[in-house]
């Protein structure tokens, strides 16, 4: 009898610590995520903007519409080649913080977060400064008499890639270097002292132990790079074509809310299928 | 050698960040370079202009209500996920983590029809209001609350708060002379990231906002689609050296390279 008393009043203190934070995210997530799921099913109308009703046809006008094609292609090959490209630019730095010993490691690490929380419209407009036609490094070419007249470096795919890739850099050297400090490094120096060579050593032992947490931060990196707005929006121009500003444009111009809606889950289940695909993939050759 | 990549790979990452502070004291009103010259005149300009004031304002006041709650519910979860074994607690912990996992462009997409839909049954509309925006990031604020704060707590030895309750203390005054103390070095970690996550964050808030009620990010947003000079690098500066700061604060509570 007491017991159980105990633990009605156990399971109350529990409940009770934990609902303020589980209602708000209840309250501010699932269910307005619940109302878009319903949304997405509704039909557009130009004059009550919005008809209810049950219809997949904001999900067929997706796949009917080869503009959306595009826009979906663009942000998947985005999204790839900057989770590729900021792999190899954060492995380096991420195995120098793993490694060091230094006094300055937590310093490192700050100013690696610092870039991070400063914003992603402040680092564009830092970009912008660097890519303009009059910018620090057409006028750098320039007087260095590589080019005659300035490139246009805005606006392109390249600006898009590079913005974003510094976007989701610091992301990937904190997942890294997470992943390569758990690495026992005793096992690779056995198999360099045992007369593997260190490519060997690299490519055969320690590449497949930090492989799973690569994996798992390619993932989270891959996403975030799928939901990109301001620096497509603002490195891209307002026409460049990637899911998150096309899904801004159907709530906020279009005023279409059913097709919005369709469009943002759409992104989302393009983004999970990918990843499921590229994990099955590496994990199915591993074996 | 590894170390020369280092640096250059250091360089890179922050180079946005070291450009944008160059160009707020070019003396001139476009951006070209090199500048004829130097100035601080455009740190004056940045603060009379109006939208760049009233978003500094917004945005400090939505952050520090949202980190309040943020915090104050973070704290309550964390001590449930620290202190007590119980079913689902695992569920509890991916459900928390969740604003993270979503979109922040589909939250905000999501809240947007979400508070149109209840004003239509209510007539209240917090898509006008700072109230959208501050539900909007008490969410965004959560997950890292609970994450700093059981972080911290992970070290705690719980065997001195029982100590006092053996020795006679209620179940209170242990909480909070013993453990509410203990926990103070993730409590302003918790505090000082979700003011900066609320601060900068754009993805969630760029549907909520309406004229009058504009925070810092999307001012600043609004006025790049014109262009980029002088004056908004100075605004941008005057952010990066907030944020700096309040990074190095935080980074002497809880040793940031342990949590994120």
């Amino acid at each position: 009898m007491a017991m159980s008393n105990l633990n009605a009043r156990r399971i109350g203190s529990v409940a009770g610590l934990l609902s303020p934070a589980t209602l708000l995210v209840l309250g501010s997530l699932v269910l307005p995520m619940l109302t878009l799921l319903r949304y997405s099913f509704n039909a557009y109308d130009p004059i009550v903007l919005m008809r209810e009703t049950f219809t997949l046809e904001n999900y067929l006008r997706f796949l009917a519409e080869p503009y959306f094609h595009e826009v979906i292609l663009t942000t998947l090959a985005v999204a790839l080649v900057s989770t590729c490209g900021s792999s190899i630019l954060g492995f380096p730095i991420a195995y120098f913080l793993a490694r060091t010993q230094s006094r300055f490691k937590s310093l490192l690490v700050v100013l690696v977060i610092f870039p991070l929380l400063v914003g992603n419209v402040v680092r564009a407009a830092g970009w912008i400064a660097l890519f303009g036609s009059r910018g620090v490094i057409n006028v750098t070419l320039m007087k260095l008499g590589l080019i005659s007249q300035p490139i246009e470096i805005m606006y392109t795919d390249f600006a898009v890639i590079i913005g974003t890739l510094s976007v989701v850099l610091p992301f990937m050297i904190l997942t890294l270097q997470g992943v390569i400090e758990n690495v026992d490094f005793s096992i690779v120096d056995a198999a360099l002292n045992l007369g593997a060579s260190r490519a060997k050593a690299f490519t055969r032992i320690f590449l497949p132990m930090i492989m799973p947490g690569v994996l798992a931060g390619f993932v989270l990196i891959f996403i975030l790079c799928m939901n990109a707005y301001a620096t497509p929006y603002l490195l891209g121009g307002p026409g460049y074509k990637m899911m998150a500003p096309a899904l801004y444009d159907q709530i906020s111009s279009a005023a279409n809310w059913p097709f919005g809606s369709a469009l943002a889950f759409i992104l989302m289940a393009v983004t999970v299928i990918s990843t499921l695909l590229v994990t099955r993939l590496t994990t199915r050759r591993r074996r | 050698m590894f170390h020369a990549l280092i640096v250059l790979l250091y360089l890179f990452l922050l180079l946005p960040v070291a450009a944008v502070t160059y160009v707020s004291f070019f003396d001139s009103q476009f951006l070209s370079f090199p500048p004829p010259g130097y100035t601080f005149h455009w740190f004056a300009n940045a603060l009379d202009q109006a939208d760049f004031v009233s978003g500094f304002l917004t945005s400090t006041q939505v952050a520090l209500v949202a980190t309040v709650i943020g915090v104050v519910s973070g704290v309550l979860a964390s001590l449930a996920l620290v202190k007590f074994d119980f079913h689902g607690k695992a569920a509890i912990k991916v459900f928390l983590m969740a604003p993270l996992l979503v979109p922040g462009i589909v939250i905000g997409t999501a809240l947007y029809v979400f508070f149109l839909q209840i004003a239509q049954m209510t007539g209240y509309n917090a898509t006008r209001s700072m109230a959208g925006l501050v539900i909007a990031h008490v969410m965004l604020t959560i997950p890292w609350s609970v994450r700093l704060i059981v972080a911290s707590m992970g070290m705690l030895d719980r065997s001195v708060e029982e100590a006092a309750r053996n020795l006679g203390a209620s179940a209170w005054t242990a909480f909070w002379r013993i453990t509410l103390p203990r926990m103070r070095s993730g409590i302003v970690a918790a505090a000082l990231f979700s003011f900066v996550v609320s601060f900068e964050n754009l993805e969630v808030s760029v549907l909520l906002v309406s004229p009058g009620n504009t925070t810092l990010p999307i001012a600043m947003l609004q006025y790049l689609e014109w262009s980029m000079d002088p004056t908004l690098a100075a605004a941008s500066t005057i952010q990066i050296l907030i944020i700096g700061a309040l990074l190095l604060i935080s980074d002497r509570f809880v040793k940031l390279s342990q949590v994120v």
